[in-house]
């Protein structure tokens, strides 16, 4: 900008501002506000990369987009409105995920620190990698509602984002999904992939018929006659549909009455399990005749925050799928992507779910909380994300002076976080976890697995994809050199579904696991999961794997959690497993400064101050913090003068504000 | 997918409700409606200024009025977003409001040019400040905002609110001013069920004897909170309530169990659950399990609730809706053993659909009875008073009841007086450690003697000449301290931090402060979350964040 604001920060600042490049990944909520922090403090040469394009629920926060730029990148428009205000800066911007093979680890290394406003652990994970590789410091940020946090990870002096356990995104096994829901979500989840299987994208994994090969329900009698009927109608559930010209009745009929009965002739499933009651639709329940259409008519808003009746649902569910079908048939026949901001889609699984969690006596949700649920939505307001990532750069001014001793990690509340009558928690960083599948040096884990199942394609998307946060894994086994899977495209094609003991891997076989963008290696070492666990595995529908952080946990004895592991992953080696929102929707991946909620929670809690609860009014009486150092002040004053020379004698330890 | 016409009967959802999406997910539709009905008032549109308005225009404020004299410079361009080259030289607040108002076409913002002092002289008396559902103000000599707050605070009918912030170098000051400040929807990060196992309603036993646990396959169908029960009573009366029993502790309510008796309870259940034929895979065990910590905290009133109970106001709730729901709900209380109205709302339990709305019927129509009873004693109390102005419409008083364990109330203090008495908290504080002072304490006086400054020498301490500047602030700082007769060793690096700056903001400093003024304009104007009470200090040097009660802690 014309005006260089030269002397408002102090020299030592103000040098490593103006030299510095800096790459900011996410162009959301904390990106836009982040933008416009870096611009007005100096920064001259800032990267951004953002793969989302905006959306009308951005706008609300995000205020480098206007209502004219929906549907653009993320990442051009910022850079467009950011250099309206300031055209002397140099802002590069890419629209694209930040996970493209191009950003590799000499792409990282131009920068002098990189700041995260990312929404998702999958891509936190892999630019933590990324500036290890690179050495570089990673600002990582947070925001939920009016809570937030941010904090630093730089090699080999404080933890990396890997280091302690976050939970990653819930993921249901497909028999939970397709035979035994037992939480609203799963019904969710079910009508969400009704959808797709209906008018989307149809994926295999996304069954929503009773699923016969249920290892619990193995055993039943007329199994294998049933089995092949619904082989038949698995393939043509849409086929299917589109010959009854989408009769809801029909559908109606077929997914709430016949499926749920056959689901009951599968008995096994019963035994311990409230079984579901399949719904005749000439005769349902809560028939409010009038349904409520003078009410609904008085209060659109009501009706999205109250639950609606089974017999609403029915009239919903007849509207929506004739909606739907006149656009699915109407256009080009392409594939309609789910979205919660669709109202159309939005009523089609909020009607299906509640009829299923009727169905399976399940407590029913309101559409404004099944659209939270199915959109994975997190609150976010422009103030929060304006808190923290003036706190990006506040501790970017540290960094960048490599005075790692001052930064902290800040949690930021709604509510006075401690007796010590801080508004906003602090902590030191935390030393690197010596047991850090990621940082330390050589990262070992091992793998309890079901040897009888795991696949090569199971090793590779649900352990190392998906559990491990891996891109484009590369595996070996340890010793002998041979391939067991190519991150090149279609080297490993024709031997993907195999099983791993095709490959004469057994109990104790190390893998040497690869990937070459995060430069990032772990040997993986094969335990055979114990007949005892396989039981237990299945009875919970859980998973056919686990991993485990510690090798000498893997001995009976010391089976307790440890930080450094990941938990025993929820995902599940089952083809059908289902996860709620995960690449089935574009949206619920981009909202860039949110944090998926589990993940969130686990982010922003400080570790010993949580007294929310506490009443605020009765101060306790000491709140005194040790305070290291004192302002120094031999700086030159602001934008008019400059102090004479520093006084040479000046021993206090100097802080932020020193001159070098 | 390209947006359908949706039928008339579906539940339409606005352009408006989706850009508003992710944040009516805090604060709701009313907290909304309250939103936009609000019309906020700036005071001077320096960076932390517009950083506010930032973030009051895009969630959909009312309305805004800028109040500022000033002419755009090159600096406020340097720091200030909202600002422009080309503006420089012409009104500070008409050239902010322009851009502001780009941000989000339902707002509407106004500039008025006047200068501040001026019109607190002029409008003293008259109702320009009315209209404001919040003030907020910035950068002003001390003289000025002790007039500013006197005026907000001593308004006839209602005071107005007040948050006067200022940001000099790496330090951020926040000071709140709230006369009377109630809020019904605290949002605490976690509410104990309202469950009554401890004390009861007949309607509730009713439903409970009424469901069979026979057989194993009833019980796996039950909510885990009917099974539960059973095995209470049958505890209580087995162990609790025998002649000869040593184990009471509490006779007049002998569900409040202590640590011993919980624990042994919980071996019990356990047992009994076992007994029923179930096991960990049930949901009914593992649900009755975990349940068993917090289903048993006994059925009372926070003390906090009681604290406004007490309140004079409730026995001359004047035209409040807020103090006429308490002094119904006080006279529900004292008809209802001292019990809060029944909260309705059930957690998620696993069961059969039919008895768990039958367990949440008994729930929420006993919920909608005490709201009914409450807004009945609501209206009888207005009748009484003659001809309220207040409505108050079933609803409201619904959600009162809901909320009434969490409820809360700030009687703030004023800033006048904190501007001219001793902040004894303050200096107490620093009393504690004269050689190494709490820097946030130190940072405090800092500000409060800045402010003085400028209202002698009408610029900040380094805005002029840094070294003569510093002398002058110097003796502005001795001055006041002496006046609080506190004793401190080496401020002298405190003085150099606030001069080196010559009063000026810092980008990111003014994004911390203006994002968390604009938290606390929220809380006030929709009512809902707790306002900070009243001080922060905001160092960014060390980044601390410490808030103080003053001027009497």
């Amino acid at each position: 900008m014309a005006t260089e604001v030269e002397g408002v920060l102090p020299k030592s600042i103000h040098e490593v501002v103006t030299t510095s490049k800096v790459l900011v990944v996410g162009a959301g909520g904390i990106g836009c506000e982040l933008l416009k922090n870096l611009v007005l403090t100096g920064f001259k040469d800032i990267h951004v990369v953002d793969l989302d394009t905006i959306e009308v629920s951005n706008l609300n926060r995000q205020f480098l987009f206007r209502k004219e730029h929906v549907g653009r990148p993320k990442a051009i428009v910022a850079k467009e409105s950011a250099l309206v205000f300031n055209p002397n800066v140099n802002i590069t911007a890419y629209h694209d995920s930040i996970t493209e093979a191009k950003y590799d680890v000499s792409f990282f290394k131009q920068f002098s620190v990189v700041m995260n406003a990312l929404d998702n652990l999958a891509a936190r994970s892999h630019v933590n990698r990324m500036c290890l590789a690179a050495d570089l410091p990673l600002i990582e940020s947070a925001s939920a509602g009016f809570k937030g946090n941010v904090t630093c990870h730089k090699k080999g002096l404080s933890e990396c984002y890997n280091c302690t356990d976050r939970p990653r995104q819930k993921t249901f096994p497909g028999c939970t999904i397709r035979n035994t829901p037992s939480e609203p979500i799963h019904c969710i989840v079910w009508a969400k992939h009704l959808f797709n299987q209906l008018f989307g994208l149809a994926d295999e994994d996304q069954d929503v018929s009773p699923d016969s090969a249920d290892p619990e329900a193995i055993g039943d009698a007329g199994k294998a006659a049933l089995e092949s009927q619904s082989e038949k109608e698995r393939i043509s559930t849409r086929e299917w549909a589109r010959s009854l010209d989408y009769d809801s009745k029909k559908l109606f009929q077929k997914f709430f009455h016949d499926d749920i009965k056959y689901l009951l002739s599968m008995s096994n499933l019963w035994v311990t399990r409230r079984a579901p009651t399949p719904l005749d639709i000439d005769d349902l329940p809560d028939a409010v005749a009038s349904s409520s259409s003078a009410a609904a008519a008085a209060s659109t808003v009501l009706k999205d925050q109250r639950i609606w009746s089974i017999a609403e649902c029915e009239e919903i569910f007849r509207e929506s799928i004739n909606g739907l079908q006149k656009e699915f048939l109407g256009g080009n026949a392409e594939p309609l992507i789910w979205d919660k901001d669709d109202d159309l889609a939005m009523n089609f699984v909020t009607a299906c779910s509640n009829i299923r969690c009727h169905v399976f006596g399940i407590q029913q949700k309101s559409r404004f909380d099944t659209k939270a649920m199915a959109g994975n939505i997190i609150p976010a307001i422009a103030s929060t994300n304006a808190i923290v990532a003036g706190l990006i750069v506040m501790t970017s001014f540290n960094v960048l002076r490599q005075q790692y001793d001052k930064i902290r990690t800040l949690y930021v509340s709604d509510r006075e976080a401690n007796r010590r009558k801080e508004l906003f928690a602090m902590e030191r960083l935390a030393p690197p976890n010596p047991k850090c599948y990621v940082c330390r040096d050589k990262p070992e884990l091992g793998l309890k697995a079901d040897l009888d199942k795991l696949t090569i394609r199971i090793l590779k998307e649900k352990v190392l994809q998906n559990t491990l946060n891996m891109i484009a894994p590369d595996v070996e086994l340890e010793g002998k050199g041979t391939i067991l899977l190519s991150s090149e495209e279609g080297e490993s094609d024709e031997i993907i579904d195999k099983l791993l003991t095709d490959f004469a891997i057994v109990n104790g076989t190390r893998l040497v696991c690869d990937d070459f963008l995060q430069n990032y290696q772990i040997t993986i070492t094969i335990v055979e999961m114990k007949e005892e666990d396989k039981e237990n595995v299945r009875n919970k529908e859980e998973t056919i794997f686990e991993v485990v952080g510690d090798l000498t946990q893997l001995n009976p004895k010391a089976e307790e959690t440890n930080a450094a592991s990941p938990k025993p992953s929820t995902s599940n080696g089952n083809k059908q497993s289902a996860s709620v929102g995960n690449g089935d929707n574009e949206d619920e991946l981009c909202i860039i400064e949110e944090t998926k909620d589990d993940d969130y929670l686990e982010l922003i809690e400080p570790t010993d101050e949580n007294v929310s609860l506490m009443d605020t009014s009765t101060p306790p009486k000491n709140f005194k913090r040790p305070y290291e150092g004192t302002p120094v002040a031999n700086v030159p004053v602001k934008k008019r003068r400059v102090l004479p020379a520093p006084d040479p004698n000046n021993t206090l330890d100097s802080d932020v504000v020193q001159i070098d | 997918m390209t947006s359908a016409t949706p039928s008339p009967k579906s539940p339409e959802v606005s352009e408006k409700s989706k850009k508003y999406d992710r944040q009516l997910r805090l604060w709701g539709d009313h907290g909304q409606y309250k939103l936009e009905s609000s019309h906020v008032c700036l005071i001077n549109a320096n960076a932390t200024g517009t950083e506010i308005l930032k973030s009051l225009v895009l969630p959909g404020c009312g309305r805004f009025t800028i109040i500022d004299s000033k002419e755009v410079t090159e600096e406020d361009v340097g720091n200030n977003f909202f600002l422009e080259l080309s503006h420089v030289g012409q009104n500070r607040g008409e050239c902010a409001k322009t851009l502001l108002c780009e941000m989000n076409l339902d707002v509407s913002g106004e500039a008025v040019i006047d200068d501040l002092e001026e019109h607190l002289s002029v409008h003293k008396n008259s109702k320009f400040f009315d209209r404001f559902s919040v003030v907020i103000a910035s950068e002003l000599s001390d003289k000025t905002l002790k007039l500013l707050s006197r005026t907000l605070w001593e308004k006839p009918g209602k005071s107005i609110p007040l948050i006067y912030c200022h940001c000099i170098g790496f330090i951020g000051w926040i000071r709140v001013q709230l006369k009377e400040h109630t809020v019904i929807e605290s949002h605490p990060d976690s509410v104990i069920d309202d469950l009554r196992l401890d004390r009861p309603f007949p309607e509730m036993v009713e439903y409970f004897d009424s469901i069979s646990l026979s057989s194993r396959e009833d019980i796996v169908k039950t909510p885990w909170l009917i099974v539960f029960h059973r095995i209470l009573e049958q505890y209580v009366k087995s162990h609790l309530l025998r002649e000869d029993s040593m184990n009471c502790v509490n006779k007049e309510n002998p569900h409040h169990l202590n640590t011993q008796q919980k624990r042994a309870f919980k071996e019990y259940l356990e047992k009994e659950l076992r007994t029923m034929g179930l096991h960990e895979g049930d949901d009914v065990f593992a649900e009755s399990m975990k349940a068993v910590n917090t289903a048993l905290t006994p059925t009372t009133i926070p003390w906090q609730v009681q604290e406004i109970l007490n309140d004079k106001k409730v026995t001359d709730p004047e035209n409040s809706q807020f103090w006429i729901m308490c002094a119904a709900l006080k006279a529900f209380i004292s008809e209802n053993n001292g019990l809060l109205p029944v909260r309705g709302v059930l957690p998620d339990m696993t069961a059969e659909s039919a008895k768990y709305i039958g367990l949440q019927n008994v729930y929420r129509d006993k919920a909608k009875r005490d709201a009914e009873d409450v807004y009945n004693r609501c209206q009888s109390i207005m009748e009484e008073s003659g001809n309220s102005p207040i409505t108050l419409k079933p609803e409201d008083v619904r959600l009162f009841c809901k909320e009434s364990c969490n409820l809360k109330l700030i009687r703030g203090q004023p800033i006048f007086e904190e501007l001219e008495t001793c902040p004894s908290s303050i200096v107490n504080e620093i009393a504690q450690n004269q050689e190494s002072p709490n820097p946030d304490c130190m940072f405090y006086v800092m500000m409060r003697a800045a402010l003085r400054y400028y209202s002698e020498f009408n610029f900040y301490p380094g805005a002029s000449d840094p070294e003569q500047d510093i002398t002058e602030f110097k003796a502005c700082v001795s001055r006041l301290l002496a006046e609080w007769n506190c004793n401190v060793n080496g401020n002298a690096d405190y003085i150099q931090e606030i001069c080196r700056y010559g009063g000026s903001e810092i980008p990111s400093v003014a994004a911390f402060v203006g994002g968390c003024v604009a938290q606390e304009a929220i809380k006030i104007i929709t009512g809902q979350y707790t306002p900070l009470n009243n001080t922060l200090i905001y160092n960014a040097v060390d980044c601390s964040t410490t808030s103080f009660n003053l001027p009497t802690d």
